[in-house]
């Protein structure tokens, strides 16, 4: 194996990749990065059997061949690496990699261990902008449950139907839905993504850009897009009956400015207890939110914001970085909540924007 | 079923020597048979990766391993699926919608144990009273009785019913804050917070529930300070319409330092004892035990289960949980009576030391207060023929002396007078619960 391509391509591929790679694995193979330099380009793989991944890079390639290597230090070396062109050879166990000003002889990792990434039939498809999808996947995938309890918790949620997909996400605390326009594919049905592997799957939308065929069967979700392909598992499970428990009516409506209560809540954190618990007191006849936290041990704040409000006066209690959180989905200027009253849940919109929505429980005092 | 599940076990093994470890524990883990199908054997593993894997790289050895150990295997087949374990713990929690895990569960943790519910505790006249209060409590919280409390000896479901009552408002009524804690904890939260100088942290968070189930108070009386601090909660709780649930050993009255305005503050609600389960009761808590671990065992054990473990019902939990894993062990083969009796010599009340029969007639006439000579002469008077029945039973129970021999020593009587006395305490005691009192006063006292 012989190869020589570009510097900064060929780094950028190989640190995308070595994200892919299982840290502490049984099989040593897991923790390479399977380079096959073949057809005049580089092809790297690697997959910590949850999700997987497959970039090309063009490569003059003067000797076919392939290779395993320990993908922390390979990304190592070339994250370091000047110069405009990187060579690559295979000499015996070592693979040794040159750049303008320094050269490296790493040890491979025996190869025959590297598993195949298993491919989707094209049968099923759905296609959106790459834009789209990552800001689907993005809006809400920090809502998803860290526990493992619950597989279907700890996924990102993602379906079509009327030409949109749809991504949600919750922790049974809190609950994200985000929808984005549909380019092909009309209906898809629901389809469970780890929320890890769909992190990733952002990342690679964000850096391709253009357009993403997603294609899917019931045990597997891929994705070719630039040049890269990638794959992850779907869980089997059933997302619960999220669309039941969004409340449809209110009792209290406000509008606040995202930026005032954003401010606001960054600086009543300081204060806040142990479980973030940041008291909100709409009040209709003062025209204003006031926010305040306290915390026995520091001290105490409270935050007014003026608002719009319509309906009855109300005190609610939320975990402050839930409501953080929500804002961060939001572009728009201005937010809208919407409340039922202590115990049920409250409604996180963007002002203009009916694409987003935002649920958090309450807490008790 | 089992051959399947075995083949597949022994194909394990010997694939496990020609594969290296890594490799083997990465691809065969959570690999199981799902079904054998006319020499096809299809194999459910976990991931699509698995899958692909297994078929291009193992295949081979795979269906070599299962054909040197069933002719009949011809090809394998790859199935992605979970352990059967998995889906039917997934069938269980996939109606959970977020609704029903509102923020509270997390940030105060009620400390209920969810196996104590009400659907699990059996209902028995020795507690029917208590489970009628607890429910009760559930109709009316805060003003049905307030406080309730429930004292009875250990290991009679005092904890269960509790927490059960704390459970059901867990689960139908989130919003409410239930916490449950043992005096002892109450305690140590209090004592920690007194060292942290943070004493008006402690009354908040106590001063929030909305239910305050406390295990055990009667610990609380050798504690004066935690003592004053409960007297306030109590106060401050009950004065706001808190339901409030309380466990004890014994009576409040009968409690030994504990202040008056505690015990009539305890007597303001609702006392209710609970005593140890008659016959039928037992049974009952046999079945619903062992039908609770999936598990049928043949009446007759469970019949001498519920009569040869005397005691609380903890024991015979313990029992039975000893059976159980006999049963597990055993596979198919059902367990007999003389099985069960086996493995309970140890648990049951049946093992005794040596004791001469002078020392129980002497000690079991103390008891009654007759006269010793009385036992071995020929008399019928009613206040002697009970405790010489009484002797002949546990002579025959607890030392298993011989029915002739004990007819021999208690004035040579027949062994068919002796069996009839044995049989009839034995049918006494299902009915008799002053009668079963005092074996077991007897029987501490020969020990």
């Amino acid at each position: 194996m012989k190869f020589e391509t570009n510097t900064d391509e060929l780094s950028q591929a190989v640190a995308t990749a070595a994200r892919f790679v299982e840290r502490r694995a049984n099989l040593p193979a897991l923790s390479a990065i399977l380079l096959a330099a073949e057809n005049g380009r580089l092809t790297l793989r690697a997959t910590n059997l949850e999700c997987g991944v497959e970039i090309t890079v063009p490569a003059k390639v003067s000797a076919d061949g392939i290779a395993a290597l320990p993908a922390t230090i390979f990304a190592g070396f070339l994250n370091n690496a000047r110069g405009k062109v990187v060579s690559g050879s295979l000499v015996g166990e070592l693979f040794k990699v040159e750049t303008e000003r320094a050269s490296a002889a790493i040890k491979t990792i025996p190869h025959d261990d590297f598993p195949v990434l298993p491919r989707v039939s094209a049968e099923k498809s759905f296609t959106a902008k790459s834009s789209d999808l990552s800001k689907a996947i993005r809006s809400v995938a920090y809502c998803a449950s860290l526990s493992a309890v619950k597989p279907e918790l700890q996924s990102v949620l993602l379906f079509g139907e009327g030409g949109k997909l749809t991504a949600v996400a919750t922790d049974s605390f809190r609950l994200a839905e985000k929808t984005v326009p549909l380019r092909g594919g009309g209906s898809t049905p629901q389809l469970l993504v780890p929320a890890r592997n769909a992190a990733e799957l952002m990342r690679i939308l964000d850096s391709v850009g253009g357009e993403a065929e997603v294609y899917f069967n019931e045990n597997q979700l891929s994705t070719h897009v630039g040049n890269v392909y990638y794959t992850s598992r779907i869980i089997d499970a059933a997302f619960p009956n999220y669309r039941q428990i969004v409340p449809k009516t209110f009792s209290t409506e406000a509008v606040v400015l995202r930026e005032d209560v954003s401010t606001a809540l960054k600086s009543l954190s300081i204060f806040a207890d142990k479980f973030s618990q940041v008291s909100l007191a709409i009040e209709p006849a003062k025209k204003s939110v006031l926010l305040s936290s306290r915390n026995p041990d520091v001290g105490e704040q409270t935050s007014t914001v003026r608002a719009t409000i319509s309906g009855d006066e109300l005190t609610m209690s939320f975990n402050g970085r839930y409501l953080a959180d929500s804002l961060q989905s939001i572009s728009g200027d201005s937010v809208r909540l919407h409340a039922n009253g202590p115990g049920k849940p409250m409604l996180i919109k963007d002002a203009g924007d009916e694409s987003f929505f935002y649920l958090a429980m309450p807490m008790n005092r | 079923m089992t051959t399947t599940k075995e083949l597949w076990e022994n194909a394990l093994v010997e694939l496990e020597l020609t594969i290296s470890k890594p490799n083997f524990n990465t691809w065969f883990k959570d690999t199981h048979v799902v079904r054998v199908e006319e020499g096809t054997v299809y194999l459910g593993v976990p991931s699509q990766f698995a899958r692909d894997w297994l078929s291009t790289k193992f295949h081979k050895d795979i269906l070599r391993s299962l054909r040197g150990l069933s002719d009949t295997v011809r090809t394998v087949e790859y199935i992605i699926s979970r352990g059967p374990k998995k889906n039917v713990e997934d069938a269980r929690t996939v109606p959970a919608a977020p609704s029903e895990l509102p923020l509270e569960n997390v940030h105060a943790k009620t400390n209920l144990n969810p196996r104590f519910t009400l659907q699990s505790f059996v209902v028995g006249p020795f507690n029917e009273l208590a489970h009628a209060a607890a429910q009760a409590v559930i109709r009316k919280p805060g003003s049905a009785y307030n406080p309730l409390l429930i004292y009875g000896p250990t290991g009679l479901g005092k904890t269960h019913l509790i927490q059960a009552i704390g459970n059901h408002f867990r689960v139908n009524a989130p919003e409410r804050k239930v916490q449950y804690v043992t005096s002892e904890k109450f305690s140590m939260d209090y004592v920690s917070s007194l060292q942290a100088g943070k004493v008006q942290s402690f009354k908040e968070k106590y001063r929030q529930y909305d239910l305050l189930i406390m295990d055990d108070v009667q610990f609380l009386a050798k504690m004066e300070k935690t003592k004053e601090e409960f007297f306030h909660l109590f106060n401050f709780l009950h004065d706001s319409n808190k339901q409030l649930i309380f466990s004890s050993d014994q009576h409040p009255n009968v409690i030994q330092n504990l202040e008056d305005r505690l015990k009539s503050r305890f007597s303001a609600g609702m006392i209710l004892s609970v005593t140890p389960p008659d016959h039928e009761s037992r049974l009952a808590i046999v079945r619903t035990k062992a039908s609770a671990h999936n598990v049928i065992l043949p009446d007759e054990v469970l019949e001498y289960l519920a009569t040869a473990v005397e005691g609380n019902v903890r024991e015979l939990e313990g029992a039975l949980n000893l059976l159980l894993i006999q049963f597990e062990l055993r596979g198919s083969e059902p367990l007999t009576i003389n099985d069960a009796k086996m493995l309970l010599r140890g648990a049951s009340n049946a093992t005794k030391k040596a004791v001469s029969v002078q020392e129980v007639v002497r000690t079991i006439s103390a008891f009654y207060g007759v006269e010793e000579h009385s036992i071995y002469e020929k008399t019928r008077r009613k206040e002697v023929v009970r405790p010489r029945q009484m002797i002949m039973f546990l002579l025959r129970e607890d030392f298993k002396i011989s029915f002739p021999t004990i007819g021999e020593k208690l004035g040579g009587r027949d062994h068919t007078t002796v069996i009839h006395s044995c049989e009839k305490i034995k049918n006494d005691l299902r009915s008799d619960s002053v009668l079963t009192s005092e074996l077991n006063q007897i029987r501490l006292m020969l020990k």
